[in-house]
């Protein structure tokens, strides 16, 4: 299950130490957070470089490439320089895992980063465990595109059909590309179909403190990738005053 | 009573009927300059005829009733003007001789410019027109005791005006007498009708009228033009600047900002650049709670990190209680922070939201489902109400005017919600017991930040926040939010109106 990614990333430090350490590069031009994130994810087993510009985190990439980027948009200088970075990474790697952790919280940024190919997007208030249960998800997806799919973890509902360890959602056969929030949040959703969830259980399952509006848009966009592969898709269904549920 | 403009400019504009006055003046001027030559020239006419007959005193022996020797004719017809009538009398007061005649011969033909045409007709029922018709008898009273003749008998030259036997005409008479030696022998009066003189005062009097009244009403017309242009301009100007804000202060659009280069022109770009900067004020205070949160979100997270990482330290044991205390306030900061962002992430929700056609009923029964904690009575109509908005919206903005009410209520009775259609419009309203609106906040209510709440201690933060999330969805719907007290005062009714979707 997805959702024990979240104390599976504590435990994470142990386990994966002894193979070799991950890398987890840190773009941010706060030198106090900069530092505090390096050494907790130091704690966790990671190993951590971490970079306060767009130029010298650019460079380093160049020679060598993280396991993992989490960026922030704004850098120094350059209000958008978050932005290049992922590009210019995404044109070095097609599946290298990037999260962005910034303080900007607008749907218009969080649309342009997913647009540029981040995995996820997070604001800055969220809490270590949050960002921990991101990291890992997506390393242990990253590890299974690696290898050929021998054992499956899937959910079918009707014709939703949710990949839980590549974190994939398909609907009648065509890839619904989600971040990872989003799969979270239909997973949650589709787990028991026709139960209501509400938003705090949602914010709960997805790993995120956020409010009302920005579940709101969510499942917005989530409605609207599904409608893109199926212009009839209505199988998330609001109970105005309680939440949303899975229409089986 | 209210004097626009326009009637200002025209009551102005009546100065210049000053101008067919003086006109006027002048022309009864030039009247009485033509009537004194006429006048002088008769006098002249008189006295040469008599120094003619002076001459010829053998003339005058004439008896009363015989013809005038040719002679006599010859001189008087000779030194005769033209149109006028002269005629000698003794001092037995006989008429010794009569030659010429006060009618003009050739009918008058008067050639009339444009403007003297236009204004004719009308002028024309005004003048005293001098006619040829009229009783031209030289009366036999004015031959004995006409006061002209009398005098000249007497020696002096006397000059009067009088009017024809029937009162169409007016006669100028002018006498002079004949002396023989030391005696006067007899008078010679001249007369002629002041028709000439009147036909010229009336064609002037016609020209000065046409022209002052052309003059008079092409420049009342321009100026009439002027001042209704004027008075639409700042007609509009008011009309627009009206518009652009509304009942409570907020700017809606900003002037376009005319591009005349005049002085209305002036005040229409410092109204748009006046109300630019206000909207601009506007958006600045309502965007504060969203930047603020921004920009406390990093040092938050500095905060947050920090702890974060201390807790993976050893502590000593009572550094726990410390370390707890700093996490519930980072979570009460993250609470104000999560609320100040959501009116923001609304606004930029409801600027890209697209609208659907739903029935708000189905959104209304499920407004109290969150808090089952109190009682509440909800009321919707028999049918539909449809509305043209975002139902995932509508539901946010019931549930701040649920959670508002559910705060505010005291005692036991229910919070009422209500959903009603009335004509074209959908009114929902939500009302609790509960203590009245403050009169200072009045129309405040629903703006960013404004909070009538007092400190409540270690309770949930308010940053006055949820009305305006109302306010945002509600104008979004096409509608308007608005609150009062209870008609009784027992408590508050918050109220949201919007238009109803017509079908199809």
């Amino acid at each position: 299950m997805a959702n024990r990614g979240q104390h599976g990333g504590e435990r994470a430090g142990s386990g994966i130490l002894a193979a070799m350490a991950r890398t987890v590069a840190i773009v941010e031009d706060d030198a106090a957070i900069r530092a505090n994130y390096a050494d907790m994810l130091k704690k966790h087993g990671y190993q951590v470089s971490a970079y306060g510009d767009r130029k010298s985190a650019a460079e380093a990439f160049r020679s060598r490439l993280p396991d993992l980027a989490i960026l922030d948009i704004g850098l120094g200088d350059e209000p958008d320089g978050g932005f290049t970075l992922c590009r210019e990474l995404r044109a070095l790697s097609a599946a290298l895992p990037i999260i962005f952790l910034t303080a900007r919280d607008s749907d218009f940024d969080m649309v342009s980063g997913l647009r540029m190919g981040a995995d996820d997007y997070l604001t800055k208030d969220a809490s270590l465990p949050q960002l921990l249960a991101r990291i890992s998800a997506l390393f242990r997806r990253a590890d299974l595109l690696r290898e050929p799919p021998e054992s499956e973890e899937v959910l079918e509902r009707g014709p939703l059909r949710l990949d839980m360890k590549r974190f994939q959602a398909s609907w009648r056969e065509s890839a619904v590309d989600l971040t990872l929030t989003e799969f979270w949040l239909v997973h949650s959703l589709a787990r028991f179909p026709g139960h209501v969830k509400d938003r705090e259980q949602l914010m709960r399952d997805a790993h995120i403190v956020v409010d009302d509006a920005t579940i709101t848009s969510h499942v917005k966009r989530m409605r609207r990738k599904f409608q893109a592969v199926d212009k009839d898709f209505a199988a998330i269904d609001a109970v105005y005053g309680l939440g949303y549920r899975w229409k089986a | 009573m209210k004097v626009t403009l326009r009637a200002k400019v025209v009551l102005v504009a009546l100065v210049l009927s000053v101008i067919p006055l003086v006109g006027y003046v002048h022309v009864k001027q030039m009247e009485k300059i033509l009537r004194d030559a006429q006048e002088q020239a008769l006098r002249a006419n008189a006295r040469a005829i008599a120094m003619a007959l002076h001459d010829r005193p053998q003339l005058l022996d004439l008896r009363p009733g015989e013809p005038a020797s040719a002679e006599m004719e010859l001189i008087l017809k000779s030194l005769a003007r033209a149109e006028s009538r002269v005629w000698i009398v003794d001092q037995n007061q006989r008429l010794l001789a009569l030659v010429g005649d006060l009618k003009k011969r050739m009918p008058e033909d008067e050639s009339l410019d444009f403007a003297t045409r236009l204004v004719h007709p009308v002028v024309v029922r005004l003048l005293e027109r001098p006619t040829e018709d009229f009783d031209d008898s030289l009366p036999e009273s004015e031959i004995a005791s006409g006061t002209v003749a009398v005098s000249a008998l007497q020696g002096v030259p006397a000059r009067r005006l009088r009017e024809s036997v029937d009162g169409r005409a007016t006669i100028l008479s002018a006498s002079a007498p004949i002396w023989s030696g030391e005696q006067v022998a007899a008078a010679v009066v001249a007369e002629e009708t002041t028709n000439t003189t009147r036909s010229v005062y009336n064609r002037a009097l016609e020209q000065v009228v046409a022209v002052t009244l052309i003059a008079f009403l092409a420049g009342g017309l321009t100026l009439l033009a002027f001042a209704s242009r004027l008075s639409t301009r700042l007609q509009r100007l008011r009309d627009e600047a009206e518009a652009a804000i509304d009942s409570q202060g907020r700017v809606r659009k900003v002037l376009s900002g005319s591009t005349a280069s005049d002085e209305i022109g002036d005040l229409s770009r410092s109204f748009s650049t006046v109300l630019e900067r206000l909207a601009q004020y506007n958006s600045y205070l309502e965007n504060m709670a969203g930047r603020l949160s921004h920009e406390l979100r990093t040092p938050i997270a500095v905060v947050r990190s920090s702890l974060e990482n201390l807790r993976l330290h050893p502590l000593p044991e009572d550094a726990g209680i410390y370390l707890t205390r700093a996490n519930d306030g980072l979570k009460r900061l993250d609470t104000i922070l999560t609320r100040m962002s959501e009116a923001t992430r609304l606004e930029q929700l409801v600027r890209e939201s697209q609208k659907e056609r739903f029935d708000a009923r189905e959104v209304v029964r499920g407004g109290a489902l969150a808090y089952p904690q109190r009682r509440f009575e909800v009321e919707v109509p028999p049918s539909p109400v449809w509305l043209r908005g975002a139902p995932d919206l509508y539901a946010q903005m019931l549930d701040k005017l649920v959670s508002n009410a559910v705060d505010f209520a005291t005692g036991d009775e229910p919070i009422r919600i209500n959903l009603q259609a009335k004509g074209s419009e959908a009114v929902l309203t939500v009302s609790n017991r509960g203590p009245r609106l403050p009169e200072a906040m009045a129309g405040k209510l629903f703006e960013s930040m404004v909070s009538v709440r007092g400190t409540k201690g270690a309770g949930e933060p308010h940053l006055g926040l949820g009305l305006y999330i109302v306010r945002l969805i509600a104008e979004f719907h096409g509608g308007s939010a608005s609150a009062m007290d209870r008609e009784d005062g027992s408590g508050v009714v918050m109220k949201v109106r919007s238009p109803v979707s017509p079908a199809g």
